[in-house]
């Protein structure tokens, strides 16, 4: 059968540096296939390449068969290829039939638009998918997932064939994954070829027919996933006790009937691709616990903020403790960070630091008590772009750091290079605007900045969401050595086999409030149903 | 850079063809004409660098030399009393904006629109729209006319004003804080600097300046009368932009902004000086420097286009490049 898309011996230079070394990909009608590699490993340029962005130095690209030459953006559209990307490209203030009328309507200048026609087929394409969206839906008003669902629209109404998912799921909750991933299984039904990037490696192994791992810009292996029949058998590939295995199971309640059948042979393990991708083996993909709890830290009895949709929330947080903080997107995790870092002071409730009872009113007084909060949004909130790292990492730090208000840029620099040696963050010096840095490294500036002041509290708001697995494990290996250096630790993340390999306690938020607090040990499976408020039984079914 | 040569440019230019305009009379005249604006712009720096504006400027330095002279006149208040009492009510004024600014979160755009609105009538209400006030005592008006240690005497005021705001925005943490919060707002407050503060302290200083322009200017041309400063919002605001501050915010330098304003006031003096142009140097010193405005904008973003151009032939393949190769 002649593949969708082949590309062979492709090759792409940036001046001197070889970002694509010969690789070679091929993607069949119907399949669904991963591409995974650290960031820097020349996904982006690849799929750059695919959409007729980059065009390559070398090599061949055919799409079902027909070879294909200096391919722009718009040829490659019309030769049905369509990606989505991870921040959906919509246009916020119009509605979801407008999007998708300019998207495929006539380019005619003058041309009447035809509206309710309009209407009728976003909805139709809408349906297609089966998303509840209404089609005179602002766009704004959508989540991001519903408007990734109309980008899938979009790219089902061009006629796509090939269509290029860019870690989609970066920022669905569990729920919002599932229905994903019923429309990816539904496209890949309809004979059209998924090319699916992620850092998630349990989605690869509920979703995937193959992974290509690229690595250095080589394709270091293509590799076929048989989806696993049940859970147990990752939970023996993964050394760490507290396995990342709930994927598999979490994806149980769909996943069942397209799996084909019961695969004995799992010849593709989570340490095995993680091996590929980083050319090293990885040991334990989680660093151990070493930290001995000490006295309570942070103690907070009945928090509540009208405004920020917190209620009654009590937890203590003790010296050396990490604290994983799981539940659904929109149970009041971050709300509840909000409340603590005093952006959206509490009105309700009691916080004691130390046994101390204090308020906190801004994130001034919050950073005067020695509460640390390291943002969701890095590149909204965690850093500025557009300053360089050295003031990024100072910013928090100005009172102490400058006495009298006047800087000290020669001390400034030095604390910076400290702080940048010590967290190793890959950046050129201290002057390099933080834009400039990858995700994981930007990241890590976002955690430093907290670090120097060296905080009672460290909140972390998702620390790992859309960093390459590398800088992954480095944070997770930070986070562990701050605990272990007597820090308290409240660490949000929606990825749960990270709150799981990670957390000494974990907490659960839903709707608004800490609903159960769970030793460390505990199974995604009843984490998961204890944040969906389900007996666990229910949660699988 | 271009705007100093261009500055030089000027200097060549009118020396060839103006009347006098080399002459020490005819410097010194553009340095005392220039300093009211001069204030006005060198405040306003720190405003649009935070990403905001302050319209209000031109029209509180009227309500103050009405204020200031209807004290000095009216009440008999003496000159530095006067003085003193203005710089309050302007900083008064200033902390109005900042309130509704950080307060109420309002656009600065809308809130100086209204109090340019504001300012402006009450500066008309005292003065019932024809009185001016214009008994000031010699002592004063030397502020305006005299020299001191070879210098206009006013310019030793926008010197010391010029420092200090260069130390503020170059050497301290106002001006890295400014500079956050016009970058990036949020990003500001989540790490934990004093945003509205430091807001507040911007427009402030903005209101004192204002005041303290329209005590100079009124000593100055010897009178004070509601319609001064008007218009000079917008010729401050011109003058920071061309001297390279972002009007988006966090970027920018306290001495483009004063090449900006030297530029802005030869060129309006130089064309004053051309004999065949002079009945009209004023318009046509309008037309240039908007010229000069849009001219250095639009250079500017074709530099920089031109520079991202080059650099993306180059480091395009930065990001792709193996971080652990």
């Amino acid at each position: 059968m002649t593949p969708l898309l082949q590309l062979v011996s492709v090759t792409k230079s940036f001046g001197a540096v070889r970002a694509l070394k010969g690789v070679s990909f091929d993607l069949k009608a119907g399949e669904v296939h991963a591409l995974l590699g650290e960031n820097g490993a020349g996904k982006s340029t690849l799929i750059k390449v695919i959409t007729g962005a980059h065009r390559p130095d070398a090599g061949t690209m055919a799409i079902a068969g027909n070879a294909i030459e200096n391919l722009t953006p718009t040829a490659a559209q019309r030769l049905g290829i369509a990606c989505i990307h991870q921040q959906p490209t919509l246009f916020p203030d119009l509605t979801v039939a407008e999007n998708i009328a300019l998207r495929l309507g006539t380019t005619r200048s003058f041309a009447r638009v035809n509206w309710p026609a309009n209407r009728a087929r976003t909805a139709e394409l809408l349906g297609r998918i089966g998303a509840a969206i209404e089609p005179d839906a602002e766009v704004r008003s959508l989540s991001m997932p519903g408007q990734q669902l109309v980008e899938i629209a979009c790219a089902l109404g061009a006629g796509a064939r090939i269509v290029i998912m860019d870690e989609p799921t970066a920022s669905l909750t569990q729920k919002e994954q599932h229905l994903l991933f019923g429309v990816v299984r539904d496209l890949k039904a309809r004979g059209v070829g998924v090319i699916y990037i992620s850092h998630r490696l349990e989605e690869i192994f509920a979703l995937a027919d193959r992974v290509t791992v690229l690595r250095d810009g080589e394709s270091i292996g293509t590799r076929e996933v048989h989806q696993p029949s049940g859970s147990g058998a990752l939970a023996g590939a993964s050394p760490s006790g507290a396995s990342p295995v709930d994927a598999p199971s979490g994806e149980a309640p769909e996943g069942q009937s397209d799996r084909r059948g019961a695969c004995p042979t799992i010849d593709l393990t989570e340490a095995e691709l993680i091996r590929l991708m980083v050319g090293r083996e990885v040991a334990a993909i989680y660093p151990p616990s070493e930290s001995d709890p000490g006295d309570v830290v942070l103690s907070i009895h009945n928090l509540g903020c009208s405004a920020g949709g917190v209620k009654n929330v009590t937890l203590d947080i003790r010296a050396g403790e990490i604290v994983g903080l799981a539940g659904l997107v929109g149970a009041g995790r971050t709300e509840l960070a909000r409340v603590l870092f005093g952006l959206t002071p509490a009105d309700a409730g009691q916080i004691r630091l130390h046994g101390q009872s204090i308020t906190v009113c801004s994130p001034q007084e919050a950073v005067a008590h020695g509460i640390a909060y390291v943002p969701e949004d890095r590149r909204r909130h965690g850093i500025i772009l557009e300053m360089p790292v050295a003031e990024n990492l100072t910013m928090a730090i100005h009172r102490r750091l400058f006495p009298g208000s006047w800087l000290k840029l020669k001390a400034e620099r030095h604390l910076a290079l400290d702080l940048i040696r010590d967290l190793g963050v890959k950046a050129y010096g201290p002057e390099a605007p933080g834009g400039s840095l990858s995700g994981g490294n930007q990241q890590k500036v976002s955690v430093a900045r907290w670090l120097a002041t060296k905080p009672k509290l460290l909140i972390l708001d998702e620390p790992t969401q859309g960093v390459d697995v590398g800088a992954k494990s480095e944070i997770h290996r930070i986070i562990r050595r701050l605990a272990k250096d007597g820090l308290a630790v409240l660490m949000i993340s929606s990825d749960l086999p990270e709150v799981l390999g990670m957390s000494d306690r974990i907490a659960v938020m839903r709707g608004g409030t800490v609903v159960a607090t769970l030793p460390g040990g505990t199974s995604a499976h009843e984490v998961m149903a204890t944040a969906l408020g389900q007996s666990a039984p229910e949660a699988a079914a | 850079m271009i705007l100093a040569a261009f500055l030089v440019a000027e200097f060549i230019l009118f020396s060839a063809t103006g009347r006098n305009f080399l002459q020490p009379d005819n410097l010194t005249n553009i340095v005392r004409h220039s300093t009211e604006i001069g204030l006005l712009a060198l405040v306003m720096m720190p405003v649009i660098l935070t990403g905001g504006i302050d319209l209000s400027v031109g029209s509180l330095l009227g309500l103050c030399a009405v204020l200031f002279g209807k004290m000095v006149q009216d009440a008999g208040l003496s000159p530095g009393a006067a003085a003193a009492v203005t710089l309050l009510v302007g900083g008064i004024a200033g902390g109005f904006n900042a309130l509704l600014i950080t307060r109420l979160r309002l656009p600065p755009l809308i809130v100086t629109l209204g109090t340019f609105s504001l300012f402006r009538g009450l500066a008309e209400a005292i003065t019932k729209g024809t009185a001016t006030y214009s008994k000031f005592p010699d002592s004063f008006l030397a502020l305006g006319s005299a020299t001191f240690l070879g210098l206009p005497t006013q310019a030793w005021v926008f010197v010391a004003v010029a420092g200090v705001i260069w130390i503020l925005v170059h050497r301290t943490t106002f001006g890295r804080s400014w500079r956050a919060i016009g970058f990036s707002p949020e990003g500001a407050r989540y790490a934990g600097l004093p945003v509205e503060r430091r807001l507040a302290f911007a427009y402030v200083m903005a209101g004192v300046v204002a005041a303290l322009a329209a005590i100079i200017l009124t000593a100055r041309v010897t009178q004070a009368r509601a319609d001064a400063g008007t218009g000079y919002e917008l010729l401050a605001i011109t003058a920071v932009v061309l001297g390279g501050t972002s009007i988006f915010g966090g970027t920018g330098s306290v001495h483009g902004t004063l090449l900006g304003v030297a530029a802005i006031a030869v060129l309006t003096n130089g064309l004053s000086r051309i004999p065949s142009i002079m009945g009209v140097s004023r318009e046509l010193s309008g037309v240039l420097t908007g010229a000069l405005l849009i001219a250095a904008l639009a250079g500017g973003v074709l530099m920089k286009f031109l520079s991202e151009r080059r650099a993306r032939r180059q480091t395009s393949a930065t990001p792709s490049t193996p971080s652990n190769a």
